[in-house]
């Protein structure tokens, strides 16, 4: 499996009592597969993101990611871990005002520790996959929300990674955009052969994964 | 400092407004150190070019001359010593009035014709003939010429310039040489016993120089400290210098602090792509080091343009270039360690904030 959430719980102190945000989730993805989860507002799909995508331990339970327990780890492998084999497309685009299109995905590179030229031609050769070969030099303010997010999945694939994660990537796009960069996320995605999750609203978007979590009050509510 | 470079294109307006406030404090700091230099030269350069190494004054004088009285009596035992040269030295501050009606205050060395003291070879003479004045270069180019006679206030007793030696001033005056007796002449009139105001001795670093009864030995910067006013400026401007670097440190620790504060989502979103600690501190504090530097080193370089200009006017202004800059990398230095109070923010940022919808 390339990401299995064992037993997941997730509590917060909430005045004298605990507030429990993720209870008892499980979950594999194997390697090119595609889970949608769903779920009200307040569910907990960000929660299930965040510690999927090793932003925030859990308060119980495991997360292995290619076979590697994550949550045994200490914090700075843990760091190196989510680096190398985690690409993450956050709700709002997410991207650094100050960089170019190019710089968005190469600075991923950057923080690896790689300077190469390879780098460089990589960051290019996703972003013209994403279609935005002409929008190379151009910083976020000067991009729509969909070449935002295009952006953002070009940099989520930068590493390669084993996981990719989103968290309502086209909720900020119209519908039929929405379509498109999902089914540009999804097909990317696969190619790579990589374990993806997609938090979102939408029951036509769900039905394009392979599987399906149904998350309610923290807890695994439905799955297919 | 991927980031951190672009950033600084990016926001260049902001880091100019904050690169200025520092360039502005530099300039400061570096104006203030000609300023302390040149105050500092005017009170003891005349003092620092008399070629001694050390001076013997009566105990309990403080370093003042004013306040040292020695006889042959304690010349004697140091003219006695083979390692060490002594010569008498008379120093007091007189009033002179030229022909033309104009007051100038001399600070007045009294020294013995041969003495090694002697200002130079051609000055030696001047000593020994009739008695003269051999003047601070200063005064040449105030107008004073060879020849012109200056009547020394109070004693009515009217000397001849004989000559100009370097420029020097002693206490912010303009110093002058005579011979060891017209110095006591003018100083005790015709009742002199043989007084002066002190000993200057020349001897290599380590030998030994035991003050006897009654008198006390000090090294020729210690001297300095007896210059009238010395003391009071060089505390004052040290003092501002200090108030400057702790200004500077608030100033840039503030802006860094807000600016951390204003960039935190993005800091959490570098810390969620894998970015460790050390990257994203070294990012927010290179970012920082780089205005710092850039700011200073402008602010410096305008400091020295401006010294340029004032250089050769009345203002007593000297850049000394090793100086200013260790006073400028110490600004850089505490400017960092202003940062570095934020730096716990930077690093502390929780990149699960990645996650949360920009509102
Ligand atoms: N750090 C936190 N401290 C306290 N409560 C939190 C924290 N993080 C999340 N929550 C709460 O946990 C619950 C689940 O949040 P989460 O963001 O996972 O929901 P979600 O399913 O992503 O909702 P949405 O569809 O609105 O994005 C929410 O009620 C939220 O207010
Ligand atoms: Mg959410």
């Amino acid at each position: 499996m390339s990401l299995r959430l064992e037993n997941i719980s997730v509590a917060v102190p909430d005045g004298a009592t605990e507030r429990v945000l993720l209870d008892g989730v499980d979950l594999d993805v194997g390697p090119g597969e595609v889970v949608a989860v769903t779920g009200a507002s307040g569910s907990g799909k960000s929660t299930l993101v965040a510690v999927a995508g090793l932003l925030r331990q859990p308060d119980g339970g495991r997360v292995t990611i290619g076979g590697t327990d994550a949550t045994a780890l200490k914090d700075r492998r843990r760091v190196r871990l989510r680096r190398d084999a985690v690409g993450i497309v956050y709700q709002s685009s997410n991207l650094l005002p100050a960089l170019t299109a190019r710089e968005q995905v190469a600075i991923l590179a950057h923080i690896s520790g790689r300077r190469d030229a390879a780098a460089k031609d990589r960051a290019i050769e996703l972003l013209t996959r994403v279609g935005l070969e002409d929008r190379l030099d151009a910083r976020p303010a000067q991009l729509s929300g969909g070449e935002r997010q295009r952006v953002a999945i070009a940099r989520a694939l930068m590493n390669e990674p084993v996981v990719v994660l989103a968290d309502e990537p086209t909720a900020s796009l119209d519908p039929e955009l929405g379509e498109l960069v999902m089914q540009l996320l999804i097909d990317e995605a696969r190619r790579l052969g990589a374990a993806t999750v997609v938090v979102t609203h939408d029951p036509d978007q769900a039905g394009r994964a392979d599987r399906h979590l149904h998350l309610h009050r923290g807890e695994v509510a439905a799955r297919t | 400092m991927y980031l951190a470079l672009r950033e600084l294109r990016f926001a260049r307006g902001r880091f100019a407004l904050v690169g200025t406030v520092i360039a502005l404090v530099a300039m400061l700091t570096t104006m203030l150190s000609g300023l302390a230099n040149g105050l500092v030269d005017d009170g003891i350069s005349g003092l620092r070019r008399l070629p001694m190494t050390d001076l013997v004054l009566q105990q309990g004088s403080a370093e003042t001359f004013s306040r040292s009285t020695l006889t042959d009596a304690d010349l004697a035992p140091w003219e006695g010593r083979d390692d060490v040269d002594a010569s008498p030295l008379g120093v007091s501050f007189v009033n002179a009035r030229t022909d033309g009606g104009k007051t100038i205050d001399l600070a007045l060395y009294g020294v013995p014709a041969g003495s090694f003291l002697a200002p130079r070879p051609d000055a030696e003479g001047a000593l020994e003939g009739t008695p003269g004045l051999v003047l601070s270069q200063e005064l040449e180019d105030e107008g004073i010429e060879v020849g012109d006679e200056l009547t020394v206030v109070g004693v009515d007793e009217r000397l001849p310039v004989l000559g100009f030696t370097y420029a020097g001033s002693y206490g912010h005056v303009d110093i002058a040489f005579t011979s060891l007796e017209t110095w006591q002449h003018l100083l005790y009139g015709d009742n002199a016993k043989g007084r002066f105001s002190a000993i200057a001795l020349r001897a290599d670093d380590d030998t030994t120089l035991e003050a006897a009864d009654g008198t006390e030995v000090v090294t020729k910067e210690e001297a300095y400290a007896g210059s009238p006013g010395y003391a009071g400026e060089t505390q004052t401007m040290s003092m501002i210098r200090w108030f400057l670097l702790v200004i500077s440190a608030l100033i840039v620790g503030a802006f860094f602090i807000v600016w951390t504060m204003q960039r935190s989502r993005q800091i959490a979103l570098l810390k969620a792509l894998g970015a460790s600690r050390s990257y994203v501190a070294r990012d927010a504090l290179g970012q920082l080091a780089v205005v710092l530097v850039l700011a200073t080193a402008v602010g410096g370089g305008v400091a020295f343009a401006l010294g340029g200009l004032i250089d050769g006017t009345a203002v007593p202004f000297r850049l000394a270039l090793v100086p200013a800059v260790s006073a400028l990398v110490l600004l850089v230095v505490v400017g960092l360690l202003g940062c570095l109070a934020g730096i716990r923010r930077v690093v502390a940022v929780d990149p699960a904030m990645a996650l949360r919808a920009a509102d």
